[in-house]
């Protein structure tokens, strides 16, 4: 990840925090998860991240996060299932 | 059956996952062209279309804006000329009829665009200061309206709408249309 990557990086995250001030309140985990898929390509393109797992979990975000705008629910649904694998790939890379 | 252009709205989605294949310049200007008459109150016309397809200033776009997903390879940013509008509309031209316009010109763009087989998504979620130092626009124009323009990776399934009962009435509000 190079100083560009990373400049480019934090004006996604401050000019979405700056959105999220005057935006529907459902944008914020938004873009959390994008911020969070932006990263993992990143990695992934400079070949510092391989890792299968978290691959598919991204895959997952990145399918499921706009249900946001049109049931909630899944969205929701969605975000728990991520935290759940989370949790395993937290306790197998212990 | 349907056909003509009902068939081109029907078709609209916002895409939000891009081919990473170039749109030939003239198929843009194609698209600006159907923006370009669109309705516009008073004809005044307070409207300037920006198209970006350098990967450069788009990687610099997108960068502050959290709205455009998918890597378009291309974005018409559409921009108001309030000075304009005020001018000649006065308060309403500067208050709501600029906006109006916008945003008919933008359907314009977008149902063009999909006529052509190719996807759009019309983005209000960027900086605007950000954006307009970009483009190193004038003080008294203002971006508005982010269109990003591409081939769709995958087809978008139609989303949810109100139906016509609930939101239309003849003659007088609650008035039924069946």
């Amino acid at each position: 990840m190079n100083e560009s990557d990373i400049v480019k990086i934090f004006s996604y995250i401050v000019t979405s925090a700056r959105g999220c001030m005057d935006e529907p309140k459902i944008y914020g985990p938004l873009r959390l998860l994008n911020t969070m898929s932006k990263l993992f390509y990143i990695l992934k393109d400079d070949g510092e991240i391989s890792n299968k797992e978290i691959e598919k979990i991204v895959e997952k975000i990145d399918e499921k996060k706009f249900s946001c705008k049109t049931d909630e629910e899944e969205f929701i649904i969605m975000i728990d299932e991520v935290i759940d694998k989370l949790v395993e790939l937290v306790q197998s890379s212990k | 059956m349907l056909s003509g252009i009902i068939n081109v709205i029907l078709k609209r989605r916002s895409i939000r996952n891009f081919k990473q294949e170039e749109v030939p310049k003239e198929v843009l200007l194609k698209l600006v062209e159907a923006a370009r008459w669109a309705p516009s109150g008073s004809n005044i016309q307070p409207w300037y279309f920006i198209i970006v397809n350098n990967k450069d200033i788009l990687e610099q776009i997108d960068s502050f804006s959290p709205g455009l997903l998918g890597r378009p390879p291309s974005i018409v940013v559409f921009c108001s000329d309030k000075r304009m509008a005020f001018e000649k509309g006065g308060k309403i031209g500067k208050e709501v009829l600029y906006l109006m316009d916008i945003a008919m010109a933008a359907e314009n763009l977008m149902l063009q665009a999909t006529k052509e087989r190719m996807g759009t998504c019309a983005v209000r979620s960027f900086n605007v200061m950000a954006v307009k130092k970009i483009l190193e626009l004038p003080e008294h124009i203002s971006p508005e309206l982010i269109v990003s323009i591409g081939y769709a990776v995958k087809e978008v399934k139609s989303p949810v709408k109100r139906t016509l009962e609930e939101i239309s009435f003849f003659n007088k509000w609650g008035g039924e249309v069946k």
